[in-house]
């Protein structure tokens, strides 16, 4: 099969346009998918390790940018508004946000290139003052990043629980410096079409007995197609699902036209050797809605993986099957919540080749079953981290690819 | 008059809009099947800049590491061009990759100990993986391939290696007398390509006789390191996805002029016989990228720009010529800041005789400061921002048409000594996209057909 599908010619590009395929590229988007952040709130700012992230508004209109803080079971915790002049850039220094609740954002008046604050035609006409969170709001915040726990769920979890912050981003232009979330119909009125914003994130863990290191990556870059027009406008494009349909509205479930991310990655590790190098790979991983309920969240982990095989230096493969064997007559299967960084030395990924021998590196196959995003990050010698995003081995409009299929690049089909 | 200008940019602003409603959209859901460069498995890997302390022993050289897989299970090979800075393809060697194969290279084993990887390591006498096809399997292999494979790659030659060196730092080479084909630092400074081919040959890309040995699957991945482990000067690492430049339409024999690809041009297309000129069939890189900097502030920030240019020599570039790709032809056409406050500082526009003077020249491939004066100056106190980058060079009568040169922008961002990080910019629109003219309105490319 593999070698047919090298044998064949496939037709020609079908398009050579700007924001026309389903391909996730570092160009200008209409969301912005932060997926991943870690904050440490016990330490001063000097020491905590924070994610910091930039966006940047490409285009000479404003524009206003909606941040939502999800947990690491995809509960929206928190939003607040960035109104971006044109061309406007700004940093949001998350341990800022979760400690102080100030966002960054603040209004300017336009530099010289940018048009005025009002002529976006787009934009609802309510006025977007700078944000604050109060604290009483944010004590609840990182409660439910941290514990998973908030008072208006009892004993039911929104999140899993770890001694520091734990989340994704998601950054959104919209309309109106409203307070809707995406997994409101209502926020559906307010998402705009506009391909204009870029960013980027750094992880930095400043202290040199922890870390003493940063790593930085692309945020994701999802864009609107078909761009442009008026908010809530039913344009349905033809992609086989998109990036919120699990929250969009049942009659219009393609209504944020959001390109669909891949779930089939490639990804290079190194474990172990001279440098004592570690590998970890941060993992955005599709939920499940559905259900009533705080404890529905926990839906998450419904999903088991479909296929990961490790690769050593040598070819040799090794297997992860949705269930593994933990005991004699015991099996777990792997899932994954909506984000986690994981060694790729962990047991939810397949060991290395038994004879391997001094091997220490090759590459990861995940098949990952729902649409997902992969980075990873390697450390070494505590003082060396960079991070890389992950291969995709097809887009997210590529036909979903069942357990034992042949690995390699998706064909180039319609899906 | 006022009112007159708000009406004219609300007009446009609409037609802007009411002109983004394409029927059908996207033209396509398919792999493979677009301009857009992405993370997808590719025929082509650009390393965009390497930087190598050929001087200084192991444990505290600069370096520079890449990683290639190949993501099928049919036998691949990678034809690795070690280039100049000044374009100059002074090195290659041919990588065998059995199926899923995964094969690093650490540039200073290259250049200093000029071992290429480990000993039966990346040779078609490797043993396959239990999922892999055999090491004869790839039926657009050509006949002679195992056997030209077979014992490849082996130690490059001292006498070889230190004209290598000389090329990528002094920027001389015996072939080439006094000629400069590089430009002079201390470090080897330069880039890399990596092509799927059919063989393991000694052809370079800008030859001919390349564009017989290339193939056209997509499936290499990878990644680079810049690693700097002297603790004085350096003491960090930044990684980044090399760049995936994917054949469209992809597969196929090598050396077929046919079926020719609808990109308006490509990424080889310099090199290309001119009666073919889009035989490579790879995507065109961009020309404008949006880059973000700090430079300053309580951290010590820097950013340094690695950037990579298409050159202006063509196949059958004479040892004379290599000097064109860092010279007054080389010109980019506009850079603009943006302090935080949205203050833009640009470069004074570019007359035609006093280029020089006014606008960077910068080669096929460089790291620069983002406070050197290639760049505008800020226009306040503000420590960050971003760059607007369009670094098309006007073209070249090697182009195969008038049109954008091509480009790729990664930017480095250090602090404290220890901190240091890597993040390809952003392409504001693909390569198929119209150039774009110096002073135009900044933004993202338009949807439109080239």
């Amino acid at each position: 099969m593999a070698l047919a599908l090298l044998c064949v010619v496939a037709a020609d590009a079908a398009t050579t346009h700007n924001d026309d395929s389903c391909d996730i590229g570092v160009a200008p988007a209409a969301t912005l998918l932060l997926p991943y952040f870690e904050v440490d709130l016990d330490r001063p700012p000097g020491r905590a390790r924070t994610t910091i992230f930039t966006i940047v508004n490409t285009s000479q209109y404003p524009q206003i940018a909606r941040v939502t803080l999800w947990s690491d079971l995809a509960y929206p915790v928190v939003n607040f508004n960035l109104f971006l002049t044109g061309y406007d850039v700004q940093a949001v220094n998350l341990y800022d946000v979760l400690t102080t609740g100030a966002t960054g954002g603040f209004l300017t008046g336009p530099g010289q290139r940018s048009l005025a604050n009002d002529l976006n035609p787009n934009h609802a006409s309510t006025p977007c003052p700078r944000e604050v969170l109060p604290q009483a709001l944010l004590a609840d915040v990182r409660s439910i990043l941290t514990t998973g726990r908030m008072p208006s769920c009892g004993a039911g979890q929104v999140g899993t629980m770890h001694s520091r912050t734990t989340g994704y981003a998601t950054i959104d232009v919209v309309n109106s410096c409203d307070v809707t979330f995406p997994d409101d119909t209502a926020y559906y009125d307010e998402l705009l079409y506009d391909n204009v914003l870029i960013g980027d994130y750094q992880h930095v863990n400043p202290d040199p007995t922890f870390g003493n290191y940063a790593g930085a990556s692309p945020l994701v870059h999802i864009r609107a197609i078909p761009e442009g027009g008026l908010a809530g406008a039913k344009v349905t494009p033809n992609f086989p699902r998109t990036f919120y349909d699990r929250y969009t509205p049942p009659a219009s479930p393609h209504i944020d036209r959001r390109q669909p991310l891949p779930s089939v990655f490639a990804v290079h590790f190194v474990q172990g050797g001279q440098g004592a190098f570690n590998t970890n790979l941060q993992i955005w991983h599709e939920g499940i809605t559905g259900g009533t309920g705080c404890n529905r969240y926990f839906g998450h982990f419904k999903t088991p993986v479909t296929e990961e095989v490790r690769f050593d230096e040598h070819e040799n493969p090794t297997e992860l099957n949705p269930e593994i064997r933990i005991a004699a007559y015991q099996y777990i299967t792997v899932t994954l919540p909506a984000t986690s960084v994981t060694p790729t030395s962990s047991y939810i990924f397949p060991p290395l080749w038994l004879f391997s021998g001094a091997d220490v590196g090759g590459w990861l196959y995940l098949n990952l079953t729902k649409p997902s995003w992969v980075t990873a990050i390697m450390q070494a010698e505590g003082r060396y981290s960079g991070a890389s995003d992950a291969q995709m081995l097809g887009n997210g409009c590529s036909p979903v690819l069942a357990a034992k299929a042949v690995i390699g690049p998706a064909p180039n089909a319609q899906p | 008059m006022k009112t007159i200008v708000l009406a004219f940019s609300l007009f446009i602003a609409v037609a802007l809009n009411a002109g983004t409603f394409p029927s059908g959209s996207p033209s396509t859901t398919n792999n493979d099947d677009s301009c857009d460069i992405a993370l997808l498995p590719a025929a082509t890997l650009l390393l965009p800049f390497f930087e190598v302390d050929v001087n200084a022993p192991q444990s505290v050289a600069r370096t520079t590491l890449f990683t290639v897989v190949n993501t099928s299970q049919v036998p691949q090979i990678a034809r690795i061009t070690v280039w100049s800075d000044l374009g100059f393809p002074a090195l290659n060697f041919n990588l065998f990759l059995t199926g899923y194969d995964v094969q690093s290279i650490n540039l200073y084993d290259v250049l200093v100990r000029a071992v290429i990887a480990p000993p039966g390591g990346t040779s078609s006498s490797t043993d396959e993986g239990a999922r892999s096809l055999l090491n004869d399997a790839n039926p657009n292999f050509a006949s002679n391939a195992i056997a030209a494979c077979s014992i490849n790659p082996g130690p490059v030659p001292a006498a070889i290696m230190n004209d290598i060196r000389n090329a990528l730092t002094i920027g001389r080479i015996s072939g080439c007398g006094t000629n400069q084909i590089g430009l002079t630092h201390a470090n080897a400074i330069g880039y890399v390509t990596i092509d799927v081919v059919k063989t393991c040959g000694l052809s370079f890309p800008d030859s001919a006789a390349f564009y017989n040995d290339l193939l056209y699957d997509n499936v290499l991945t990878g990644d680079y390191q810049s690693i700097n482990p002297n603790s004085a000067t350096g003491n960090y690492a930044g990684g980044s996805p090399l760049v995936h430049i994917r054949a469209v339409p992809e597969g196929g024999a090598a050396g077929a002029p046919t079926p020719v690809t609808n990109l308006p041009y490509t990424f080889y297309d310099r090199f290309t016989p001119r009666a073919t000129p889009k035989m490579d069939r790879r995507q065109p890189l961009p020309s404008t990228f949006t880059a973000r900097f700090i430079q300053g502030g309580s951290g010590g920030f820097s950013t340094n720009f690695q950037i990579w240019r298409e050159g202006v020599t063509g196949a059958g570039a004479t040892c004379a010529d290599y000097p064109k790709n860092g010279g007054s032809a080389m010109f980019v056409t506009d850079v603009v800041r943006f302090d935080e406050h949205e203050n833009p500082t640009g470069l004074a526009p570019c007359l035609p005789i006093l280029c020089q003077l006014f606008v960077p020249l910068l080669p096929v491939t460089s790291g620069t400061a983002s406070f050197s004066s290639n760049y505008p100056p800020p226009a306040g106190a503000d420590v960050g921002g971003w760059m607007y980058l369009n670094l098309n060079n006007g073209g070249s009568a090697a182009y195969s048409r008038t049109r954008a040169s091509q480009n790729w922008v990664t930017v480095s961002m250090f602090a404290e000594g220890r901190f240091s990080t890597a993040v390809d910019a952003t392409a504001l629109a693909n390569g198929c996209t119209p150039a774009t003219a110096s002073g135009a309105t900044i933004g993202p490319g338009p949807n439109t057909v080239p």
